[in-house]
């Protein structure tokens, strides 16, 4: 039973942080109906601006509010980057065939990967121990401050995202944009702000995801995003692609099964199942869990 | 039409003829490791110590009148990237080759070498390389069979570990080191209680300790790289396993204690010994150009056991007053006064295994230095 509690803490710290990721590639599927690969990269790229903010800007401070401070900066950092993503490799392709749109994500993805290893060099960067190393052993079950604060502070950006894109007048402009971008520019929505503001939102909890994995796992290299982008793309399509709870949803079960089939049949094994998953999914509901069948536009 | 294509053959053929021809002019020197990729670390290191050998001997007036040139490739420490510099490093027509730093690298591109009589050079320390009966592969470090012989013997006649946990990645290197190591263990009557395997670079190894910690154990020992290694360690910590740690040599790197942050205090590293303890003067004189130079220490002593593989290459060339790649190889093999290093007295065995060494097993202090706990 302990074994199985362990697991199931392990599992929701790293489910988290894949959520996290997961939203930036489902919020832009589902209003530009386009796989963002260079997401993934964005994420990587964060940790990068993060350690450099954590050096250069604060000087190596290491209070509560310098964390805060590098958490605030690094997601404007990549907010910026985000946006000129969008308007250098996505809005002159808005209106050319999908495949031209998903070969410049890819395209970008390389960019930004290797923009990495030339800004920060090849080498493994190592991030500092800005979370004390702070534990509680609740009966067996080991549970570290690093990560009640992931599980968290991840917890409150979705029920935030989620209450915003529900309830809120840009919410449901960003609703209406992902259902029909020509009846929403008939409404009056300025469909190029509401994708500006997408990428927005979606590369900050990007960064957040980002500088999670530096405080966890402390090792940065600049071809992680790669990893971590193919475990949130999962994510988001396990739970619907487009559908933003879903992607929640998706990010929490993916870390879920990859930490039990990894402490119950063998880490070797974890990334073979992950597919494995991924394709019985695709089979028995190609929506995903949470996702509508919708009418295919003709 | 015909008559084209064979002009055009010849043509080919002349070009492929002339480009070693005209490249005889300098001895050139391929270096292969991973410049960049997790193990960026010690690639670099390696070919900045090649680059001040070369810049060093070059001043000196060369090899038998000769400048050396060294091209680099960087094998990403993947074994598909190593292919490739096999075959690239054999058509720019170099004569001996310094790498790679992982087995894996190694392996995948000794027997290009072979096929083209080059000679290599690596501190790859897993025993599959010098199994295979090549003339041309030299280890200048020393094989896994000999760290897991130690390693089995420490853990359990000196130490008295009751419960013993070996775990490895998939490398060829960690593989080999981490069944040698259980092997010998159970050999000497000691317990391995689990052998557990983790994916290199995916750093959730919680899921793995998780399991090891419901099996008690009283020492781990992990023959992987320190890439993982300060990881491993940092999450064993966090999940409250008591066990002692031990990494295996290619642990030794300042990065496992930086990845490890405050969870690196009191785990062991089983190595030969670090370079800033060399007691050899060419050991002293050779670290202080290199840190004259590049600013910072060798990454580790691999490096610098690649450095010595190149110094016995050319000292044997100068030897035999020959360039011969086999005459170079069969005089390393029947040295009978071994070369003085960097790392060590050098000399090679028939079958390409360096000679010699011993181990030490090293405490990480609170501040993240060493201090040697057993020496062999």
């Amino acid at each position: 039973m302990d074994i199985f509690l362990q697991q199931l803490a392990n599992g929701l710290t790293i489910g988290s942080m894949f959520a996290l990721v997961a939203l930036g590639y489902t919020m832009v599927y589902g209003v530009m109906k386009l796989i963002n690969f260079a997401h993934g990269d964005m994420v990587a790229a964060s940790a990068f601006v993060g350690l450099t903010i954590y050096t250069q800007v604060m000087g190596q401070a290491t209070s509560l509010l310098a964390v805060i401070t590098i958490f605030l900066l690094s997601a404007v950092c990549m907010a910026c980057v985000g946006v000129i993503l969008e308007r250098v490799a996505y809005r002159p392709l808005r209106k050319a065939p999908r495949l031209s749109a998903v070969v410049s994500a890819l395209g970008a993805s390389l960019v930004i990967q290797n923009g990495i290893m030339l800004i920060w060099g090849p080498r493994m960067r190592i991030f500092p121990e800005l979370v004390p190393q702070v534990y509680w052993d609740l009966g067996g079950v080991v549970i570290s401050l690093i990560q009640v604060i992931i599980l968290t502070l991840s917890l409150v950006l979705m029920v935030s995202l989620y209450l915003f894109v529900e309830k809120t007048r840009m919410g449901a402009a960003i609703r209406a944009s992902s259902i029909d971008q020509d009846a929403a520019r008939l409404m009056g929505i300025n469909v190029n702000s509401i994708i500006a503001l997408i990428f927005i939102i979606g590369s900050s909890l990007g960064a957040v995801g980002g500088l999670f994995i530096g405080l966890y796992y402390r090792g940065i290299t600049f071809n992680m995003g790669w990893q971590y982008g193919l475990y949130a793309f999962i994510a988001a399509i396990l739970g619907g692609i487009g559908n933003i709870p879903g992607a929640m949803l998706g990010g929490m079960l993916l870390g879920l099964f990859n930490a039990f089939i990894a402490g119950y049949v063998s880490s070797t094994w974890a990334d073979a199942f992950t597919f494995i998953l991924l394709i019985l999914i695709l089979i028995v509901r190609p929506t995903g869990i949470l996702g509508e069948r919708v009418a295919e536009k003709v | 039409m015909q008559k084209m294509f064979k002009v055009m053959l010849a043509l080919v053929a002349v070009c492929l003829l002339a480009v070693p021809a005209l490249a005889a002019d300098t001895l050139k020197v391929g270096v292969q490791a991973p410049i960049t990729g997790s193990y960026a670390n010690e690639g670099q290191g390696i070919e900045n110590g090649v680059r001040l050998l070369a810049e060093q001997i070059n001043g000196k007036g060369g090899v038998l009148g000769k400048q050396i040139e060294v091209i680099v490739c960087d094998d990403q420490g993947t074994a598909m990237a190593a292919a490739i510099c096999a075959k690239d490093l054999v058509n720019k027509g170099v004569s001996m080759v310094i790498g790679s730093y992982t087995s894996t690298c190694a392996e995948a591109a000794q027997k290009t070498y072979f096929n083209a009589g080059i000679l290599q050079t690596s501190d790859g320390t897993a025993d599959a390389l010098t199994e295979k009966g090549y003339w041309t592969f030299l280890r200048n470090s020393f094989p896994n069979s000999a760290e897991a012989g130690f390693v089995a013997e420490y853990l359990v006649n000196v130490k008295k570990y009751q419960r013993i946990v070996v775990i490895s990645d998939f490398s060829t290197y960690a593989d080999g080191l981490a069944n040698a190591a259980e092997a010998a263990i159970k050999k000497l009557g000691g317990n391995v209680v689990s052998r557990d395997k983790i994916k290199a670079d995916s750093q959730n190894f919680t899921p793995v300790l998780t399991n090891i910690k419901s099996k008690n154990p009283d020492a781990i020992f992990f023959a992987g790289y320190y890439s993982d290694g300060g990881q491993l360690r940092a999450q064993q910590v966090a999940l409250g396993i008591k066990a002692d740690f031990y990494g295996g040599d290619a642990n030794d790197n300042p990065d496992f204690v930086k990845l490890a942050g405050s969870a690196a205090a009191g785990a062991f590293i089983v190595n030969v010994p670090s370079p800033d303890v060399l007691p050899y003067d060419i050991a002293k004189s050779f670290i202080a150009d290199y840190q004259k130079k590049y600013g910072e220490m060798p990454p580790s002593i691999w490096g610098l056991m690649n450095i010595d593989g190149m110094r016995a290459i050319i000292h044997a060339m100068e030897q035999n007053n020959s360039f011969d790649t086999k005459k170079a190889a069969d005089f390393l093999h029947n040295m009978t006064e071994p070369l003085p290093g960097i790392t060590g007295p050098i000399a090679f065995a028939k079958d390409g295994n360096r000679k010699g060494g011993a181990y030490v097993v090293k405490k990480i202090q609170a501040d993240g230095s060493y201090s040697n706990e057993y020496v062999q």
